[in-house]
């Protein structure tokens, strides 16, 4: 059986940086996948290039045997994408917002609108559907964002940052949907650098860093045996700082 | 600290610059432009010096004080002329308003308008220094009117920060702009129009309007040196002491408002606006990808103030061809008549800068896979459908206040074929170059959100292809006004033409866009400054 998400090869120079290093990467099908690193190491150009949005300099990457980059209709028909930082048309409301890539997605008007209902529901938007999404909250923005990725039922969803400013239980109903859907046969890849949130959600995972893989793998098989936080420090090559650093700021000592 | 905040503000420019060489070479063009206006005035300056103090009294008082007016009236409308050193970004460092507030006055004039109205007003010197008197009035007067320009916008926009900051209002300040831009350019030819008086008329007007502008406090500093070239010394005493009162209570003014403005920071937004869940827009277009853009941009052209902007700012030039040509006795009808042809021509604009306007929301349309010939038909549909009733609004007002009814089919030919000659031309062009826009609401001419190079070639190449495709048309038209029967081949002709370049337009741009979709992405996510 095919991966559900391959990429091969994949680089992306944005002048003298490269932010994406020959990276190769395989998601299985049915699985939930953690994309993890530290600040800046490739993981939101990784996840673009992935999906559509940033022409890679070299590589491949396939969906569902779909290649996004000769057959990109075939490809971005199974994915669900939700990417990080980039706006929303929030001149519409959350309904019309959801409505109009229902439409642009040919999701059958007939079931656009039991389906967008259900989805507002499930994301407790509901009360603010028909308020103007440039008003919404960052968390508020973020489930808006997640409804529309998931509108037209994908087989294959990337989720850039999923959890960042979602509220406790938002995310805990977020957690949910997204457990479902695995269970279901759905893949999902997210990033995130909260080890927690990837321990306790993920079945696989990679960890990036300069726009390479470090250690891809099953969660034990990465982990081996210590915890994912510390093996992600390990890996990502992070000593902590010693009692001489720093020193001025130990306010004991300070002298204002 | 001025040295600090000045250095702030020069490496911000700096850095801005170095990100894009497009955004380098737009500031060059529109340097270029500044230097050219601000050389035209300082001539106009120095060719003062060889007409009578009186003249040189009447016109510098006039204009300065409109120019301390336009401080005043840009600030208010466009919030903060220019935000690259935001007062409220300092709220978060033990700072102390009075410290900022000579920093943020230089740094504020290192700015195209700051330095533009610094060297002009430097000019002023070279028009009075006849003798040491009146050199020397000069001298005192100019500091003083640069600075007040420069605090009456601060203060101003200091005190309705708290207005401003919310998005609604932005919003109407921003289309209260564009309403402005057309008022002024009704208002400038109707002047223009009905002043054919005698020159004497005209330059005893000047002499009284100066006398007004001389009393308001726009003008009080400029009029210190007309005062002194006719030797009222005490009036010129007075108007020094408003003037410098003037700067005094400015200057705490803003200090106070900046003051309050450290303590709480301006908070943006969340008015939480509700919008009616009307699916009559969703109902008017088919459901499908295109259906659905063409419903999106109609939403937008209702709710985003730049697309207001833009319907009024394309208005602007027919309206005041028609109401000039009739108000005026010498006009000639034909030309309103043929007045809606402008918005014909211009309607092709709009779909040019679609794609930058969406900015990144974009991402959207590319992750959906939906194809460009999609996209742009979508955009074609909600185009027509709000310039389609302006259009046969504009051309039944041509045609009844001009009564011009043998020139209705050319007028409607010509206006058509360049509107839909424009649509495809603009369908096309949009693909092409694709540019950072300002956010809705965000400062039109803040730093660095001017499109640079690509928003120029977008504008030059759209209107120019349009005339080159619409030429069979417009050739018909201007063989009509000698034979006449030949206006009514312009109709079908213009239509069909028309509609061939709209095809192939949506077609072609379409192409281009499937093949251009990451790069139209990168091209409108740089971020602005």
């Amino acid at each position: 059986m095919s991966a559900a998400l391959s990429l091969v090869g994949l680089c992306k120079s944005f002048g003298p940086k490269r932010a994406v290093d020959h990276l190769d990467l395989d998601v299985r099908r049915g699985c939930m996948f953690g994309l993890v690193g530290p600040n800046g190491a490739g993981k939101t150009t990784t996840l673009s290039m992935a999906t559509g949005l940033l022409r890679p300099d070299a590589g491949t990457a396939r969906v569902l045997d779909h290649d996004v980059w000769t057959d990109p209709a075939g490809a971005k028909a199974l994915m669900g994408v939700l990417p990080d930082g980039l706006r929303l048309f929030d001149r519409l409301s959350g309904a019309e917002l959801l409505h109009y890539v229902g439409l642009l997605r040919r999701v059958p008007p007939a079931e656009l609108a039991s389906r967008s209902s259900e989805l507002l529901d499930a994301l407790a938007l509901a009360d603010d559907r028909d308020t103007l999404v440039v008003e919404y909250s960052a968390g508020m923005t973020k489930k808006i964002g997640l409804a529309c990725a998931l509108i037209h039922a994908p087989r294959l969803l990337i989720l850039d940052e999923p959890f960042e400013a979602v509220d406790p239980v938002s995310g805990e109903a977020i957690r949910s949907i997204l457990r479902n859907y695995a269970r279901a046969g759905g893949t999902v890849v997210m990033s995130s650098h909260v080890m927690e949130l990837v321990e306790s959600l993920c079945d696989d995972l990679a960890v990036v860093a300069h726009g390479r893989v470090l250690a891809a793998g099953t969660l034990d098989e990465v982990r081996a045996g210590s915890s994912l936080q510390q093996r992600f420090l390990d890996l990502v090559g992070f000593t902590a700082a010693g009692e001489e650093s720093l020193a001025w700021l130990r306010s004991s000592s300070g002298s204002s | 600290m001025v040295a600090l905040l000045v250095r702030l503000k020069l490496t911000l420019l700096r850095n801005s610059l170095k990100r894009s060489t497009w955004r380098t070479v737009g500031l060059i063009i529109a340097m270029i432009y500044a230097l050219g206006v601000v050389s035209l005035v300082l001539a106009g300056l120095v060719g003062l010096r060889f007409t009578s103090l009186a003249l040189t009294a009447d016109v510098t008082v006039v204009a300065y004080a409109a120019l301390t007016l336009g401080w005043l009236l840009m600030s208010m409308l466009v919030f903060g002329v220019d935000e690259t050193i935001d007062p409220a970004k300092f709220a978060l460092l033990p700072v102390r308003s009075r410290e900022l507030l000579p920093g943020l006055l230089v740094a504020g004039l290192i700015s195209a308008p700051g330095v533009a109205t610094v060297l002009v007003a430097v000019g002023l010197v070279i028009s009075w220094a006849h003798t040491v008197p009146l050199t020397l009035a000069a001298l005192i007067a100019v500091p003083i009117g640069v600075v007040t320009c420069f605090l009456l916008s601060r203060a101003a926009t200091a005190a309705f920060a708290s207005f401003l900051g919310s998005r609604r209002f932005r919003d109407l300040a921003f289309v209260g702009l564009a309403l402005f831009g057309v008022a002024l350019g009704i208002g400038g030819n109707l002047i223009s129009a009905f002043v054919n008086a005698e020159i004497g008329d005209l330059r005893r007007s000047l002499a009284d309007l100066a006398t007004v502008a001389a009393w308001t406090p726009f003008g009080w500093a400029w009029a210190i040196p007309a005062d002194v070239s006719r030797s009222a010394w005490l009036v010129a005493a007075i108007h020094f002491m408003l003037a410098a009162a003037l700067v005094g209570l400015l200057w705490m003014a803003w200090s106070h408002f900046l003051a309050a403005g450290l303590v709480s920071p301006i908070e943006r937004g969340g008015t939480g606006t509700k919008v009616s869940d009307s699916t009559a827009v969703e109902r008017f277009f088919p459901a499908t990808p295109a259906g659905g853009v063409a419903g999106r941009t109609l939403r937008y052209w209702r709710r985003d103030p730049r697309y207001l902007a833009g319907i009024a700012g394309f208005l602007i030039a027919p309206i005041v061809l028609i109401v000039t040509q009739r108000v005026n006795p010498e006009g000639i009808a034909a030309i309103a008549a043929f007045a809606p042809t402008l918005l014909g021509l211009l309607v092709g604009l709009s779909l040019a800068q679609d794609l930058s306007y969406d900015g990144t929301a974009l991402w959207l349309h590319i992750s959906a896979g939906i194809s460009g010939a999609e996209d742009r038909a979508g955009r074609v549909m909600s185009t027509m459908t709000i310039y389609l009733p302006l259009i046969v609004i504009l051309l039944g007002v041509a045609m009844i206040t001009t009564g011009e009814w043998h020139l209705l089919v050319p007028a409607v030919g010509l206006t058509f074929a360049l509107m839909l000659t424009g649509l495809g031309v603009g369908c096309l062009v949009g693909t092409l170059w694709q540019w950072p826009a300002p956010l809705p609401g965000a400062n039109p001419f803040g730093v660095g959100n001017a499109g640079g190079l690509p928003s120029l070639l977008s504008f030059a190449v759209t209107m120019i292809g349009t005339l080159i495709l619409t030429l069979p048309t417009i050739a018909l038209v201007v063989w009509s006004f000698y034979t006449p029967w030949v206006g009514y081949l312009t109709l079908p002709v213009g239509l069909l033409c028309g509609f061939i370049v709209l095809r192939i337009g949506i077609a072609q741009g379409g192409r281009i866009l499937d093949r251009r979709w990451p790069e139209a992405m990168l091209a409108v996510s740089e971020k602005t400054a």
